[in-house]
């Protein structure tokens, strides 16, 4: 408990360093929780979620970092590897690949690769999965662009 | 205006890249290290407790213990985490128990490392290592230096298998004793050839051996000089030294039990530097 707090600490105060340096990624730290997180990521370029502003929500555990924390999208995304309704995400490291190397801001950056490399054969999302195993990547494009646009992107854009 | 942004950035950076190479904190807790210590195959750095933690929830997943750990920062697989690193000594925490149980130093070999903490010539006068050269004893062979040769480097390095330093050591020890070059050593003299013979030796021996390396060749010579096996030659030691003996627990004087066991036998680190001091 009081090493996830301490450990916690030290990558708020990094977070508050880097912001200048990784302009993809906003990391919040709940105001009244260091356990509760929100971030903003950018959906990377020549992909469909290009122009699109994702909000992760992370749930750290009291063991973290030995365990990894759980981090779900709260905008809507189609995405294989993203599930349509609740937002939780298929990534190993998220999983059995976890590493307490691995900090908050990083995990931002897998999610990020993750967006930009989906991988269809484990999906969460069987559709979108569908669509590029069948090796119809128009179509998957299409419709991921098209909830890029719906949800991720500010209406006025 | 852009240039401060620059400088910015450029600051950032460089203390990002501190915290990646992870010199100045544990990758686990993001803090300054506490009590550093080392994986034994990539050499990444950790607080004990962290990485420690991290083995036990990564043993914690399996069914029967690892032997082995990913590490946190590289996926290298370790067997142990090595800590305490403080002047020559330092200690081993295996991921595996067993697997450390795989090689402990038995109380033969942990006697014979007591020895080379005892101060050097206590034997001369039971066995006599100039007579054994000046005699010319050397040119007999002798059958159990392989099975001592064995013993003795594995107490000295702590490590089971260690037949090819062994077979190493023993070659030059043979060369340096039993070629035939025997016209030519014949015209030696028995100082020379002790000489030579140590010169080869511990030349062989001290990338191993390091710091122990000149006691080592003084041992191997007692023990040549003794003509005996080594069952004999032990109690001939032990008898001198007044210790228990590696199997019977005698009934030694208690002040030179204290004194000399003091000394755990930790591992040696062998660097360039500690052959120097000794």
């Amino acid at each position: 408990m009081q090493a996830s707090r301490a450990r916690l600490f030290k990558e708020y105060k990094e977070v508050q360093r880097e912001k200048a340096v990784d302009p993809d990624i906003q990391l919040v730290c709940d105001e009244s929780n260091i356990f509760k997180w929100t971030a903003l990521v950018k959906g990377p370029s020549e992909t469909p979620y290009e122009g699109g502003v994702f909000q992760l929500a992370f749930s750290v555990p009291e063991q973290y970092p030995l365990q990894p924390p759980q981090v779900r999208f709260l905008t809507k995304i189609f995405h294989p590897n993203v599930h349509f309704k609740t937002g939780e995400i298929c990534l190993d490291i998220l999983k059995n690949a976890w590493s307490p190397a691995w900090t908050l801001q990083s995990v931002c950056r897998a999610i990020i690769a993750l967006m930009a490399h989906p991988e269809p054969d484990s999906p969460l999302n069987c559709d979108s999965g569908n669509l590029l195993r069948s090796g119809d990547v128009r179509g998957y494009q299409s419709m991921a662009r098209m909830y890029t646009r719906l949800a991720a992107m500010s209406k006025k854009g | 205006m852009e240039d401060d942004a620059a400088i910015g950035v450029s600051d950032h950076v460089s203390s990002e890249s501190n915290l990646e190479d992870s010199s100045c904190c544990c990758p686990i807790c993001l803090g300054p290290f506490i009590q550093l210590s080392y994986l034994d195959k990539c050499f990444h750095k950790f607080c004990f407790n962290c990485i420690l933690r991290w083995t036990n929830v990564v043993a914690g997943k399996h069914r029967s213990l690892p032997s082995s750990v990913k590490c946190p920062l590289c996926k290298t697989e370790n067997v142990s985490i090595v800590y305490g690193g403080e002047g020559s000594s330092f200690q081993r925490h295996y991921v595996n128990k067993d697997f450390e149980d795989s090689f402990i130093l038995s109380r033969a070999h942990r006697y014979r490392l007591q020895c080379y903490y005892t101060d050097q010539g206590l034997l001369d006068d039971i066995f006599n290592i100039s007579q054994y050269w000046r005699s010319r004893k050397y040119t007999q062979p002798n059958c159990w230096l392989e099975s001592w040769l064995r013993r003795e480097i594995q107490a000295l390095i702590q490590e089971k298998d260690v037949d090819i330093i062994m077979h190493h050591i023993l070659g030059v020890v043979k060369a340096a004793l039993w070629t035939r070059k025997e016209q030519k050593s014949h015209m030696n003299s028995p100082e020379k050839k002790q000489e030579e013979f140590k010169m080869s030796v511990s030349e062989a021996a001290r990338r191993f051996l390091a710091a122990k390396t000149d006691r080592f060749v003084y041992e191997i010579q007692l023990f040549l000089a003794s003509g005996m096996n080594i069952e004999a030659y032990d109690a001939v030691y032990i008898q001198r030294l007044g210790w228990s003996s590696p199997g019977i627990n005698t009934e030694v004087s208690h002040s030179a039990l204290v004194d000399r066991t003091t000394v755990i036998p930790y591992l040696y680190i062998f660097d360039g530097d500690s052959d120097e001091n000794e």
